[in-house]
């Protein structure tokens, strides 16, 4: 606990500012006060200088030295203010959570009306009712700062009530007052640390606030708050006076604020992760050693080139690489024909999605894409910069794996159907909503019209991924990307998707790409399959391989791990035995090698290249290829 | 273009009706607005309630306190019966009540002004205030974070998102009155380009903006850039840049509408630190607003301008954040079904 609060970036420094601070307010009147109150009207109202750092107010006393012994009355009234807060505020925010749902939702909506109200009106207020004073100040900071208090003290109780012990506790019939303090307080008290310690952070500021304003502590008592009251009277003639207090402030301030944040973060390093989206953009470190294989696979490519020019698309030796030669996708290599639905397979992490990324020009940063794209015969690293867009969000339609996700959930249908077709062909508005009805008709969504003016949410699963797919058809598209589709969708909804891809297929010519892992879905309705493990092209076959007889061991595992209609259900489902490995723990050799029943001791050391066989597949295996060699 | 199938099966449900949309939204505006103004009247009774409740729970006698120490016991039963507090606590808040609906406010205990009148008098400078204040952080703080956002994205320079992060929490914990103070020194005694109090035209209104509006605009920067992050990890901001269109339609169709409905929903909570602000930073460069005046009241235990003032600063807290809950219905079509 300690060692991670050392470890976090403001920990110690947060932790020495304390301690320092904490010292001063212990020995800071013991030492000082003589300086601190002593009168002496030979030198009254100094500008600082020596003898006096920040000079002396009216009556000729030392302000640095007050400002010291103040940091005693500041804090301790601040701690009050918080101890107040917090010993009204947890109690009646868990209290509220654990109302019946009626209670609990009116509960919940007078902490949320009493939250917005400016904290200081509220003090000054409480402060009128009480007088005012220190008692009355820290009263009303106090109960002024209780809101929050409540807030988190309930939304942890509703996050901790939701669990199955608390569930247990009740069905055991366990009194509402020992769940509250077994079960719920003792699990988020962590949090309400950290809250309390933000809390000081706060109220040192509007206990200062309301000494400042003449409410707080009154002469001859002082606090930092009734020394910036005095200074600003002096400002003109020494600013010292009235900067002083208020630096005193600001930094102790800062400092119970940094300490709750390394406090945060101690006691709860996950959620301070930082938050990069999915592994593919973390960091890694340098450590890893670069891939052995990079040389290993390249006659696999060459029987890929040169070829006919009915090609939609055609890739050639594709790498995508993120920072530590983490490369994700790895020399890949393969051909769309027109009017072809091809299927990329693999499990998570296998690179088939990074694939699709990079045919779509969409990898994020920091990837790098290498390797030479041919749409329609045009090489993309050769089409200038500012036709790139026109070329990619006319030719390339992407559809992805959940539609609710894929649509802004701010804006009409309409205008995320027509925006790309009037960026780059030059629609007019009412011409490009013209196409949208169309198309909208066309994947069987009636009302079209009205549909233009809804907003997703208002849409449901199917039809938003309709949506999606009349995305894609509103320009001719020579491509169109699937990337699991349906994974998403209920059962009978996947099924109309996939069969109104087919039809987009059928009357369009559009090629597919269908991304999946489910092996079903691909000898459905797919002409050929790649097999992608560990960003490799392990096996590329037809539908018909694939049923009959795959040559890859992975290949294998794969259709094996299909539960089919014949099977009992008392047979255990097939399984593939270990684990696919991350893009930076690639094993030399075959990367399958350490799952594969078949291995032998060449598939350790060497990348079987991926070759061109008899029967039009390609496969990367040495014990497969055999025959070849 | 031909239809390629027959229209098929899972929009039966609410498509099925000609006019099953509209009528299912004009149902959800009705419900999100009765729900609000019922909100509204709730929150505002309590705010009448507590109001109310200030004059009552005050240790020692009101009436003692307007005759001053001097009054005579008859003086102190007159002023009792005329403010009302001889009757029983129902027929006070009745009178309260109709009071209020008279747009009787009651008396000074000092001045003997009406309050209403003091009110209209100090409410136009705070009101000012206020409203520039928030002017300055939405215009300054949403775009600041959702630059630093694009910028900082995916990971990327990390020093500059470091400096960034550094200085708006550093700014986030500054109070008011020590911006005041600084600006104040260096503007106003430094520079000499600024008054430091007192000023009563525009000039003089810049250092009270400033500091008041600092300390929300490193809050909104931060939360906006936070969120900005997010949005550009959703699925829909790579749907739009799947379309390829132009960055700037990127940031300002897709991306800003989400990151305005994030922003308003702390803007109740950032309405409020400018109220309090406002009320500090008046007395700071003592200008006549109504922070001032609920400061002196206090000081003075004038009860009548206190109630007065809390009662138009309240209602003013309250009315902001139902505007924001239907704003927030506008920008973000989710909101108005969710069940709050």
């Amino acid at each position: 606990m300690l060692k991670a609060l050392l470890r976090s970036p403001t920990g110690p420094i947060s932790l020495i500012a304390l301690a320092l601070i904490l010292v001063v307010a212990v020995i800071g009147p013991i030492f000082w006060t003589g300086r601190a109150t002593t009168l002496n009207f030979a030198e009254s109202a100094l500008t600082p200088g020596p003898g006096h750092l920040l000079g002396t107010d009216d009556l000729g006393r030392d302000i640095f030295a007050r400002i010291l012994v103040a940091t005693r009355s500041s804090l301790v009234l601040s701690l009050a203010a918080t101890l107040i807060g917090a010993g009204i505020g947890i109690p009646l925010g868990a209290a509220a959570a654990l109302m019946t749902q009626r209670l609990r939702s009116v509960a919940l909506r007078a902490i949320d009306a009493l939250i917005v109200f400016p904290g200081i009106l509220i003090a000054i207020v409480i402060g009128a009712i009480i007088g005012r004073g220190a008692f009355g100040a820290a009263l009303g900071v106090g109960i002024a700062g209780s809101f929050a208090f409540a807030r988190v003290a309930s939304t942890l109780t509703l996050g901790v009530g939701g669990r199955d012990y608390v569930a247990a506790a009740r069905v055991l019939g366990i009194s509402r007052r020992r769940i509250l303090v077994k079960y719920v307080l003792t699990n988020i008290a962590d949090t309400l640390a950290i809250a309390a310690t933000v809390s000081i952070s706060s109220n040192i500021i509007q206990v200062s606030a309301l000494s400042f304003l003449g409410l707080g502590v009154q002469a001859p008592q002082y606090d930092w708050g009734g020394l910036l009251t005095q200074g600003v009277k002096s400002f003109y003639f020494n600013p010292a006076a009235a900067l002083g207090p208020v630096v005193a402030i600001a930094l102790t301030s800062l400092t119970f604020g940094l300490f709750g944040e390394a406090l945060a973060r101690a006691f709860n390093p996950l959620l301070w992760a930082r938050q990069g989206g999915d592994g593919a953009k973390r960091m890694v470190s340098e450590k890893t050693s670069p891939s052995p294989d990079s040389s290993g696979s390249h006659p696999a490519s060459g029987i890929n080139k040169g070829g006919s020019a009915n090609a939609v698309l055609d890739v050639s030796e594709l790498t995508v690489t993120f920072p530590g030669q983490r490369r994700v996708v790895n020399d890949v290599s393969f051909k769309v024909e027109k009017g072809e639905i091809l299927g990329i397979v693999g499990e998570s992490g296998s690179g088939k999605t990074m694939t699709a990324m990079a045919l779509a020009s969409l990898v994020p940063y920091p990837g790098k894409v290498d390797g030479v794209i041919r749409l329609q015969g045009t090489d993309m690293n050769h089409v200038p910069l500012r036709d790139i867009d026109r070329l990619l969000g006319t030719k390339i339609a992407l559809i992805f794996q959940d539609p609710l996700a894929s649509l802004n959930p701010a804006l009409r249908i309409g205008i995320q159907l027509t925006e790309g077709a009037e960026t780059h062909l030059n629609l007019k508005h009412a011409e490009a909503l013209g196409l949208a009805v169309d198309r909208l008709r066309e994947v069987n969504l009636p009302s079209a019209e009205r549909l233009l003016n809804r907003y997703p949410h208002e849409l449901s699963g199917g039809m938003r991924q309709r949506v999606m797919i009349a995305m894609g058809l509103m320009s001719e598209r020579a491509l169109l990307i699937a990337d699991e589709p349906t994974t998403a969708l209920d059962v009978t909804t996947q099924a109309q998707i996939i069969e109104l891809l087919a039809r987009v297929n059928e009357v369009h010519g559009t090629a597919i790409i269908l991304i999946t892992h489910n092996l079903g879905l691909v000898t459905q309705i797919c002409d050929r399959v790649l097999v992608m493990y560990a960003g490799r092209i392990v096996e590329e076959l037809s539908t018909q391989q694939l049923i009959d007889r795959p040559l890859h061991p992975y290949t294998l595992a794969l259709r094996a791990a299909i539960p089919d209609m014949t099977q009992s259900v008392a047979e255990p489902l097939e399984t593939i035995p270990g684990q696919a490995p991350s893009p930076e723990a690639i094993p030399p050799g075959c990367p399958y090698h350490p799952r594969c029943p078949l291995a032998v001791d060449r598939c350790r050391s060497e990348v079987p290249p991926l070759l061109a066989r008899e029967d039009g597949r390609r496969v990367a295996c040495w014990v497969a290829n055999q025959d070849l060699q | 273009m031909r239809d390629l199938a027959p229209p098929q099966g899972d929009y039966i449900g609410i498509l099925a009706e000609p006019s099953g949309f509209s009528r299912i939204r004009a149902n959800t505006w009705t419900r999100f607005i009765a729900r609000r103004l019922l909100n509204l009247v709730v929150v505002l009774t309590v705010l009448l309630l507590c109001d109310f409740l200030i004059l009552r729970l005050i240790p020692g006698d009101p009436a003692e306190i307007a005759a001053g120490t001097s009054g005579a016991q008859e003086q102190v039963q007159a002023i009792r019966h005329e403010l009302g507090l001889d009757l029983p606590l129902q027929a006070q808040l009745v009178n309260y009540c109709v009071n209020l609906l008279h747009g009787n406010l009651g008396h000074s205990f000092t001045t003997n002004q009406p309050v209403t009148e003091i009110i209209a008098q100090r409410v136009g400078p705070s009101v000012q205030l206020a409203g520039l204040s928030l002017a300055l952080v939405l215009i300054v703080g949403i775009p600041a974070g959702m630059i630093m956002g694009a910028l900082t994205r995916e990971d990327r320079r990390r020093r500059l998102e470091l400096s960034f992060t550094t200085t708006t929490s550093l700014l986030s914990a500054l109070p008011e009155y020590f911006v005041a103070t600084f600006l104040a020194f260096i503007f106003g005694l430094v520079l000499r380009w600024l008054p430091v109090a007192g000023s009563s035209d525009l000039s003089g209104l810049v250092l009270p903006t400033a500091a008041i509006a600092l300390r929300p605009i490193a809050v909104l920067a931060r939360i906006v850039r936070v969120e900005t992050l997010n949005v550009l990890a959703q699925d829909y901001v790579r749907t739009a840049r799947s379309k390829r269109l132009k960055p700037r339609v990127i940031y300002l169709r897709h991306v800003l509408p989400n990151v305005v409905t994030a922003a308003l929903t702390i803007g109740g909570i950032l309405f409020a630190q400018l109220i309090g602000g406002a009320i500090v930073i008046e007395n700071v460069f003592a200008r006549n607003g109504l922070g001032t005046t609920l400061v002196t009241a206090v000081l003075n235990r004038d009860y009548p301008v206190i109630q007065g003032v809390i009662l138009v600063l309240g209602v003013i807290v309250v009315v902001v954040n139902a505007l924001i809950d239907v704003v927030l219905a506008v920008v973000d079509p989710r909101s108005r079904t969710r069940l709050t």
